[in-house]
């Protein structure tokens, strides 16, 4: 497993994918800056981030693709989930219609992606609702101070067609049951975590999680294939000083 | 059906008044009222208008002498960009002011003033005939200091006496040199090194500057380069260093709104610029108009109010009415004697020419290096067509557009949130308060509602893309731009809650049209799939393998794909890339440029603002290069490299565009050869 590298660092590129305003920018934005905004401006396309992650024996350096949610971009995504060992999927729990658009992202990340990728299921924007309101969540609900307000400035109204807006201004804004996502996420074979950008609980659990779940012996010797298919993709670029050649881009130039 | 403002369920909406759009304006109670100053000046102006009359005529005998006239017509105001070729025109225009210089007659007035200090910008395309008629071997244009009066030297159409010098540090005895002084002439690489840039708007001439470059490359309509000297920039800098008062309130709205509300054209005449008591304010033919004695500029505001009294008689462009005078205090902010030349520039072609309407030609030419920010709104809603150039259908148009949007606000709104479009409300809903944030304007409640109801108008009207993440973004601009019309102060500190409704209402209306007509040119940016995007981040791509083959192969080379940055710099037109005032500088540029500037100018823009970072960026592996191109070192940017920045893209444009054939057939192994920024 570790062979050659219990001090190298590993890059993973990870993305996150899900439906706008629940609240991608921010996880990754705690996770990479401990930093939490209010009103943050929407990604357009996708931003970059890196952050490493300490296990016991190796050192996991993520290269998190953060995309944008709106579906116009969607026929982005597949520049940035190509290659990716690890998705993150994130729905807002006060909106039942984004765990509705998660799944969807599920379903084209195991079509389309990578076999090995590991995808983890998150519930953001714990912090807006209060402990009793979530059947009990198997995550610790360490949510301190129950906000009413929308969190990333968004899902203060109605839903479009599915929930007439049950008062987001009361505990019970959560609009998705732990139990349900959890089972969703039981069946599928992902990882599951409800979390809070906001506060930052459980955010660092979600990527630590996966860093453990990799099956890194398979990602580890990438030498070999980055001459093949991964040179003009995002990820493995531990390996960008193997030369690949002018004749190579010449190649790519040409074309139209 | 009285328009019934939306209920929001989910914010209270106290600020909100019931009428904010009231149906119509009565115009003819608003006329009515007239400040008591504005009668004052409307005297003055009578007074003047013997003198004003006289340059018409001049002007029209200059403009019949000329053939670039194109005389606009009333009736295709309705939906078209007037896209037509003016460069043409503009060439042709530019060449023909030469000549009418030439053949000036009216006797300058300008003898009480001592014009010793010379200022000198070739902003202004006749200076290439001093060029011709003063100016050695050498490009000096050397004036002597103290070698006579002002008449005795600028006398007549005697200006072959003239003599002042090119040399920019002959101009030490304006103000103490300046700590701070930026490079007055970085302009692009790519023209030969040392040499004068060319009069703008020009073929560059064989003998300019004695120095042949010999590319033959035209400049920007209006030009793009401008001498300029060190005490003039720190001018500038220290403009943008004085506070501004941060009046936020009613104070900032300036008392004549309901004019400017129906005439966004009536603000010229609070400015300086349409004061016909400078003699040379007026006339391009009889005036040097970029010779203008700076010992008589005022310094401080103060100064600025003691020497007004001199402003009818010397030769001076300073403000010449006490309301304009009120104002400038209140701003706190000096002018700087290059602003005042391009204030002066814009009066006269926004007056047109005799009362027929404005010359767009002229305004595209002036408008390419920058407008003046008094003139802005109008200058974009001229160039962008929303606003029809002759005088005649300009009111009744304005009207009717700004109704018609209160129509569609009602016609969608009018029967609450529930009937909107679930999809496109959901996601303009959530954007908007993500819209600047943290900028005091845009956290006004009455300001979000109005992006709300832009975004959604436009959404609905354009199913084929609907509301897309990034055009929120692209409506701040007119926003801002069109409010700062009607305050005194920086419309990002503005409460928005002071304006009167009816004020707010216009700004809207017109942010709309305006909105649309840009977008207009840009349309397959957001439909399914962006194909505009895609197709121009392709184009990008390939051209930069042209001009910067390294930088190409090193992105290569590491997997940097160009959509992975460059996406956003074409969503947002490079919103999210530089500040919203360096963003407003380039779309004078762009507005100048024409329909299409959005889609082809920017991706010149695009990829001259890469090849300007490419010898840092072939230093840094993947990683570096997308945390650098996402989050460009550009937050400090002023205009002064928005400009530059143009510049270097107007000259890819001049040598790519229409070439593209050739990108296709790259022959595999040569492409570093024709490398034209490449290092």
């Amino acid at each position: 497993m570790s062979d050659e590298t219990p001090v190298k660092a590993v890059q993973v590129k990870l993305v996150l994918l899900g439906e706008a305003a629940v609240g991608k920018s921010s996880l990754v934005l705690r996770f990479c800056q401990g930093d939490f905004n209010e009103n943050t401006s929407p990604t357009i396309g996708a931003a970059f981030l890196t952050q490493k992650c300490r296990l016991e024996n190796r050192i996991v350096k993520f290269e998190i693709w953060d995309t944008a949610g709106q579906e116009r971009f969607h026929s982005l995504a597949p520049m940035y989930y190509r290659n990716a060992q690890a998705a993150v999927v994130v729905y807002d729990i006060t909106k039942a219609a984004s765990l509705e658009k998660a799944k969807a992202w599920v379903k084209e990340l195991q079509r389309q992606a990578n076999a090995n990728i590991v995808i983890a299921l998150v519930g953001n924007k714990l912090d807006l609702v209060s402990e009793s309101s979530s059947t009990p969540a198997t995550v610790t609900p360490a949510a301190q101070e129950t906000e009413t307000e929308g969190e990333d400035g968004e899902d203060d109204s109605a839903e479009e067609s599915i929930t007439p807006t049950p008062a987001t201004e009361s505990d019970d804004a959560r609009q998705v049951p732990t139990a349900e996502a959890e089972a969703y996420a039981k069946e599928s074979g992902l990882l599951f975590f409800e979390a809070s950008a906001k506060t930052g609980h459980n955010v660092g659990e979600i990527f630590t999680e996966i860093a453990k779940t990799i099956p890194f012996d398979t990602i580890t010797p990438e030498p070999a294939t980055a001459q093949t298919g991964n040179r003009r993709s995002a990820g493995n670029h531990e390996n960008n000083n193997v030369n690949l050649g002018e004749g190579q881009q010449a190649k790519k130039g040409g074309c139209c | 059906m009285p328009f019934q403002p939306p209920t929001r369920p989910h914010s209270a909406n106290p600020g909100m008044n019931p009428s904010i759009f009231p149906r119509t304006v009565s115009s003819s109670s608003v006329y009515k009222h007239i400040p008591s100053h504005q009668q004052q000046q409307h005297q003055q102006n009578s007074n003047q208008h013997q003198h004003q009359h006289q340059h018409q005529i001049q002007q029209h005998k200059s403009s019949s002498m000329t053939s670039f006239g194109k005389t606009s017509t009333t009736e295709d105001w309705e939906d078209a960009w007037d896209s037509s070729s003016d460069k043409e025109d503009d060439i042709k225009a530019t060449n023909t002011n030469i000549t009418v210089n030439t053949n000036t007659s009216e006797p300058m007035e300008i003898s009480k003033s001592v014009p010793i200090p010379v200022k000198i910008a070739n902003n202004n395309n006749n200076y290439s005939q001093y060029r011709n008629g003063n100016t050695n071997g050498n490009g000096e244009f050397s004036f002597t200091p103290g070698s006579g009066s002002g008449s005795d030297i600028i006398s007549g159409s005697g200006d072959k006496e003239v003599s002042a010098s090119w040399n920019s540090t002959s101009y030490h005895h304006v103000s103490p040199p300046s700590p701070i002084v930026r490079p007055s002439l970085l302009q692009a690489k790519t023209y030969t090194e040392g040499a004068i840039p060319p009069a703008p708007g020009t073929s560059i001439p064989d003998s300019y500057g004695g120095k042949s470059n010999g590319t033959g490359s035209k400049l920007p309509p209006g030009g793009a380069w401008e001498i300029v000297e060190p005490s003039e920039i720190r001018e500038d800098i220290q403009q943008g260093d004085l506070p501004i008062p941060e009046k936020v309130g009613k104070e900032a709205v300036k008392d004549d709104v309901e004019d400017i509300l129906i005439d966004p054209l009536k603000l010229l005449s609070n400015l300086s610029l349409d004061a016909p008591q400078t003699p040379n304010s007026t006339d391009p033919s009889s005036s040097f108009p970029f010779l203008t004695p700076t010992s008589s500029y005022p310094q401080t505001p103060s100064t600025a109010n003691s020497a007004s009294p001199d402003a009818s008689t010397s030769y001076t462009i300073l403000p010449s009415t006490p309301r304009t005078l009120t104002r400038k205090e209140g701003l706190g902010r000096q002018r700087s004697v290059r602003t005042e030349r391009k204030r002066e520039k814009f009066g006269r072609v926004l007056r047109g020419r005799d009362g027929g309407g404005v010359e767009l030609g002229e305004l595209r030419k002036l408008a390419w290096n920058g407008i003046p920010e008094e003139v802005r709104g109008v200058v974009w809603m001229l160039l962008l067509n929303y606003l029809p150039l002759p005088v005649q259908p300009r009111l009744t148009t304005l009207n009717r557009k700004r109704k018609e949007y209160t129509q569609l606000v009602d016609q969608y709104f009018g029967r609450g949130l529930a009937s909107l479009d679930q999809q496109i409300w959901h996601q303009i809903e959530i954007d908007v308060p993500r819209t600047r944030p943290g900028v005091a304007l845009w956290a006004c409640v009455k300001t979000q509602r109005s992006l709300e109801r832009i975004l959604y108008v436009w959404a609905i009207r354009h199913p084929a893309s609907g509301y897309v993440q990034g055009i929120n973004d692209l409506v701040t601009p007119f926003f801002q731009v069109f409010l700062g019309a009607y305050i005194d102060t920086d419309p990002e500190l503005f409460d928005i809650a002071h304006l009167p409704e009816n004020v707010l209402q216009a700004i809207e209306a017109d942010t709309f049209w305006c909105l649309t007509k840009l977008l207009d040119g840009i349309q397959d940016h957001y439909i399914s799939q962006q194909p505009g995007i895609q197709r121009l981040v392709k184009r990008m791509g390939d051209l930069v393998k042209r001009i910067d083959a390294p930088l190409a192969a090193h992105f290569e080379e590491q997997g940097v794909e160009f959509m992975q940055f460059a996406f956003r710099w074409m969503n947002c037109l490079l919103m999210r890339e530089i500040s919203v005032k360096c963003t407003i500088r380039m779309w004078d540029t762009y507005l100048a440029e024409g329909a299409d500037a959005f889609s082809q100018f920017h991706l010149y823009v695009c990829s001259a603002l890469l090849v300007k970072y490419s010898e840092r960026l072939r230093e840094m592996d993947f990683q570096e290069m997308i945390m650098f191109l996402q989050c460009l070192p550009t937050q400090l940017w002023t205009d002064h490299e928005i400009e530059l920045l143009l510049s270097e893209a107007y000259v890819l444009k001049m040598v790519w565009a229409g070439a593209e054939n050739h990108f296709a057939n790259l022959p595999n192994g040569n492409q570093g050869q024709f490398g034209m920024l490449g290092r």
